[in-house]
């Protein structure tokens, strides 16, 4: 430790070191070949090569525009509707969970253990068209709210609720480990300050929690813009998301350059949205 | 890491950069070197294991065993790593894909996968995979006749059947009139929205265009896109719910598919539970697929002709039956089944008539590997 | 500072009787709306532990046939499931507490220092979560052939640890950001070197972001399909066996495990707040 104390400009560097080492062979030297393979040309007969084939590029932008705004939206109503749906829980666990925290916690993340195939099938028998849900708004006639369809599953609203049950987690913990940090007297000041427990919460809680609420979005919105099982499942042909087409292009259509393009035009949509994202709430919140 | 590498690798390694040169030697030190494979071989020794990937759930069963694998242990010797990780075709074909197209084995002797998709004759194509070694296979005399000529495969130089199934029309009888033709499955407006055709490309253009008029078995462009043109109608009328894969068996088991393009065995397996499913072929004709086991580049070609000898004998075959309820590819099958378990037996769905076998189509297999017609296909189905 | 216990708002004499009532329900209403909650992530499972006592006659187990406990007294009768399960688990457990570690000391210097590449840093943090999965899987897996490294345990390990990194670093960064540096500063002032601060201090503080993280990395890593897949050589792991199972079957027994590992964890977490609360009560 004296070693460090004298090298302090080192430490941070070591405390980097295993995991970026980690991530720097087993995800930068993939994502090297992948660059790699997003610029060759050719067919699965007569194999691929390496041409500089930028046109691959342009191809994905030009061909599948529908699909890449498709899933920017439905990534984002299923963010926001994580996040309104899970922050009162997490403030409910964190300042409410007493000692049962860790099993509320626990709670969250369990739907998890039955796969995600078992799970949806067990959402598709809750959903169905003879199932409970669509039962229940057919006594209450209510069916109108469903639209012209009659119908809850195979629908946009199905893929959209099914992402934001999906990624319920993402959102829900990172959201409860900033706000548990935050003072209870701090919140108990505020509300003698203020006027309204409302208005307390608006100044005093929201802000102190917002690092958690821009970890659960970016947590959640990231890699459900590039999901693909929910739309696969839960979706009508006139749902599918890029991620449903980068699937096909690499394993039905064996097109690999066109896959590898497509996945990178998508990373960088992802980040140009994070970045205006990250301009809104404030740098500093999002880099700590 | 080889001591010496190949020209090819070197190659390989110099266009994926230079990072890629240092790798090698810090990788292999934390993980070893990957096993040598079976090593292709044309001697007529048996390997110690034969390395054999099926589909989940597709071979006989006891407990916790496969008394058909025992018994090929106890009959010559060799253990056979049985591994359950093929899901759906595309999938595994991507899985191995990378290994065959750099040169390097798969692990395996012997894969299963199914002619309705592009991949069989694509790995004949790209010589990815071995020749059988038929003079260890006594037995292909009981393949029967319709299986012995596929065109991507006319002779069975490389593959045989293990198992096959027909795709036709499944309807539930208490919540529609019988449902016995496409024409009727794509245009019953009382259907709407409760009908689901399948992803798989072959089968649901197979029924296609046998109900328009076309042979499936010839895929011309003019053929082709009036199927095309008739799926896309149906879907933008909203008739057709989803393409499903597999996942349309619980639909339909729960209702919310009333009528959907179905394959055969799965409707005896919901039959079990609901007997007002039923199973047509639609009167223009259904298709028919086949599994077929395959033996991929580096594979050991001699022990996998044994086994697959050894699964063409009637009696093995039975036993394999009994438990699988798809279409048995094995003559004699049936007359060894009728002891054992004479309900299987005399089922159509799992031993068809012969005229439930001329009213099924062979998909053009051609056609499937057309990358023209793939894209349309998948701009269909993932709009 | 210690962690928050369950405390009511404490009562605040100038609110009159109406006031404090609304207070009450609107305290209810929190409550009440959290159940709801927990209901609704918790509803598939309850459909999902029925479904593991239902008697199917086909091998599809997707409508209620009658009631059996058949599955459970032969939860070992499919070839295959067993080993998946405990391939599943065994690389969760090892994959969600290695890439937590190396998550919370990226976090760490992320938060607590200033370097130079920390816009970098911050880059390869967040690019593996918008990779699309199949792409990662079928690079990473050119990675193992292009060295030859063999598929098994170890490739999966290396893609499990490799995808959940960037989840334990965000989610502990998310508690981080807004810490108190005076309780640190306070320590190292009294004496304390920088190890022992972290010890004593930092890491009680960050303790449930690393649980948390625990937990997220974990459901990750037991539910990932498609990456595990490329890299698993023929190994089985559970949603493997699951999603091949698919095709053919959907074995009754698939839910019981399900419910086994949902009731064993949750058995777990609730013996450790028992345990817990009879020290406190002994001390």
């Amino acid at each position: 430790m004296g070693f460090l104390h004298r090298h302090r400009g080192l430490t941070p560097y070591l405390l980097l070191a295993p995991g970026m080492l980690w991530l720097s062979i087993f995800f930068l030297v993939p994502l090297g070949f992948l660059a790699y393979q997003s610029l060759q040309s050719g067919s699965i007969d007569f194999g691929y090569a390496f041409t500089w084939a930028w046109g691959n590029y342009w191809d994905a932008i030009r061909s599948y525009r529908g699909q890449f705004e498709r899933s920017i939206l439905y990534a984002g109503i299923a963010t926001v509707l994580a996040l309104v749906l899970s922050y009162p829980v997490a403030y409910w666990i964190a300042f409410r969970g007493g000692r049962w925290k860790n099993l509320l916690l626990l709670f969250i993340v369990a739907p998890f253990f039955v796969t995600y195939l078992i799970r949806t099938l067990a959402w598709e028998t809750i959903l169905s068209d003879n199932g409970l849900v669509v039962r229940t708004l057919d006594h209450l006639h209510l069916l109108g709210v469903l639209g012209s369809n009659g119908r809850v599953l195979s629908t946009a609203t199905a893929v959209v609720a099914g992402i934001t049950y999906n990624f319920l987690p993402f959102m829900a913990l990172p959201l409860y480990v900033s706000l548990e940090q935050i003072d209870q007297s701090l919140i108990e000041a505020a509300q003698d300050l203020y006027a309204s427990k409302w208005k307390a919460f608006l100044r005093v809680t929201l802000p102190l929690s917002l690092p958690g609420v821009v970890a659960g979005t970016l947590l959640t919105f990231i890699p459900a813009a590039g999901d693909f099982i929910n739309a696969q499942l839960l979706g009508s042909p006139k749902n599918h998301m890029i991620g449903n087409v980068i699937e096909s292009k690499y394993k039905e259509l064996l097109d690999y350059p066109a896959a590898a393009s497509m996945s990178f035009v998508l990373m960088a949509t992802i980040l140009a949205a994070v970045l205006i994202y990250a301009r809104a709430v404030g740098t500093e919140k999002l880099t700590g | 890491m080889t001591d010496q590498l190949t020209r090819r690798e070197l190659l390989q390694r110099a266009a994926a950069g230079s990072a890629v040169l240092t790798l090698p030697g810090l990788l292999a030190a934390c993980g070893g070197t990957s096993k040598a494979g079976a090593g292709s071989t044309t001697s007529h020794k048996l390997a110690k294991t034969l390395h054999f990937s099926n589909w989940t759930l597709y071979i006989d069963k006891k407990g916790n065993r496969h008394p058909s694998l025992d018994q090929f242990q106890k009959q010559f010797g060799v253990h056979v790593d049985y591994t359950e990780d093929i899901n759906d075709n595309a999938s595994f074909f991507s899985k191995i894909q990378p290994a065959l197209s750099s040169g390097q084995s798969t692990g395996r002797d012997l894969i299963v996968m199914t002619d309705n998709s592009r991949y069989p004759s694509l790995l004949i194509k790209k010589g990815w995979a071995e020749k059988l070694d038929k003079s260890a296979i006594p037995n292909i005399k009981n393949l029967i006749p319709q299986q012995q000529h596929p065109n991507w495969d006319p002779n069975r130089d490389y593959s045989l059947p293990w198992q096959s199934g027909m795709t036709g029309i499944g309807y539930n009888e208490q919540l529609t009139e019988p449902v016995l033709s496409m024409g009727e499955l794509l245009g019953n407006k009382k259907l709407k929205g409760k009908v689901g055709l399948l992803s798989e490309f072959a089968d649901t253009l197979a029924l296609v265009m046998a109900a328009n008029g076309d042979d499936p078995s010839k895929v011309t462009d003019q053929t082709f896109n009036r199927a095309i043109a008739t799926i896309k109608k149906a879907v933008n009328s909203g008739q057709v719910r989803q393409f499903y894969g597999n996942d349309y068996s619980g639909a339909l088991a729960k209702g919310d598919l009333v009528a959907t393009m179905a394959w055969s065995g799965d409707i005896v397996q919901l039959q079990a539970d609901n007997k007002h499913l039923k199973w047509n072929l639609p009167d223009t004709g259904g298709d028919i697929w086949t599994d077929n086991m395959l033996i991929p580049k580096g594979g050991n070609v001699y022990t996998a002709s044994v086994y697959m000898n050894f699964v063409y004998e009637p009696k093995i075959a039975a036993e394999i039956e009994d438990y699988v309820n798809y279409i048995c590819p094995v003559t004699g099958a049936k007359q060894a089944l009728e002891k054992i378990d004479p309900s299987v037996a005399n089922n159509t769905l799992i031993f068809p008539t012969k005229k439930m076998l001329d009213n099924v189509h062979i998909i053009d297999a051609t056609a499937l590997n057309n990358e023209k017609y793939q894209t349309a296909w998948q701009n269909l189905i993932s709009a | 500072m210690t962690t928050v216990e369950a405390t009511l708002p404490a009562p605040r004499s100038r609110l009159g009787p109406l006031a404090r009532a609304w207070a009450f329900a609107r305290h209810h209403l929190l409550s009440l709306y959290s159940l709801l909650f927990f209901a609704y992530l918790l509803l598939p499972i309850g459909v999902v532990i029925a479904f593991s006592f239902n008697n199917p006659k086909g091998r599809f187990n997707y409508t209620w046939q009658g009631f059996t406990f058949k599955n459970w007294s032969q939860w070992n009768g499919v070839p295959g499931l067993t080993s998946a399960l405990w391939l599943s688990l065994e690389i969760a457990l090892v994959a969600s507490l290695v890439a937590t570690v190396l998550g919370t000391l990226v976090a760490l210097a992320l938060v607590r220092y200033r370097f130079r590449g920390r816009g970098a840093t911050n880059l390869l943090v967040f690019l593996p979560l918008s990779t699309p999965e199949i792409v990662l899987g079928a690079s990473l897996l050119t990675l193992f052939l292009q060295v030859k490294f063999a598929l098994g345990f170890i490739s999966i390990l290396i893609a499990h640890i490799m995808f959940c990194i960037s989840f334990a670093v965000v989610t502990v960064k998310a508690r981080l950001i807004g810490f108190d540096r005076h309780l640190e500063e306070a320590a190292m002032d009294l004496g304390a070197n920088e190890w022992t601060t972290f010890q004593k201090v930092t890491l009680p503080l960050i303790a449930p972001a690393i649980l948390a993280a625990l937990l997220l990395c974990f459901a990750i890593s037991i539910d990932d399909f498609v990456v595990t897949y490329f890299n698993a050589g023929n190994r089985v792991t559970f949603p493997i066996f699951v999603w091949g199972a698919a095709r053919v079957a959907t074995p009754p027994q698939i839910n019981v495990i399900g419910t086994a590992i949902f009731v064993v964890a949750v058995t777990a977490m609730l013996g450790n707040v028992i345990l817990q609360r009879r020290r406190e009560v002994r001390a």
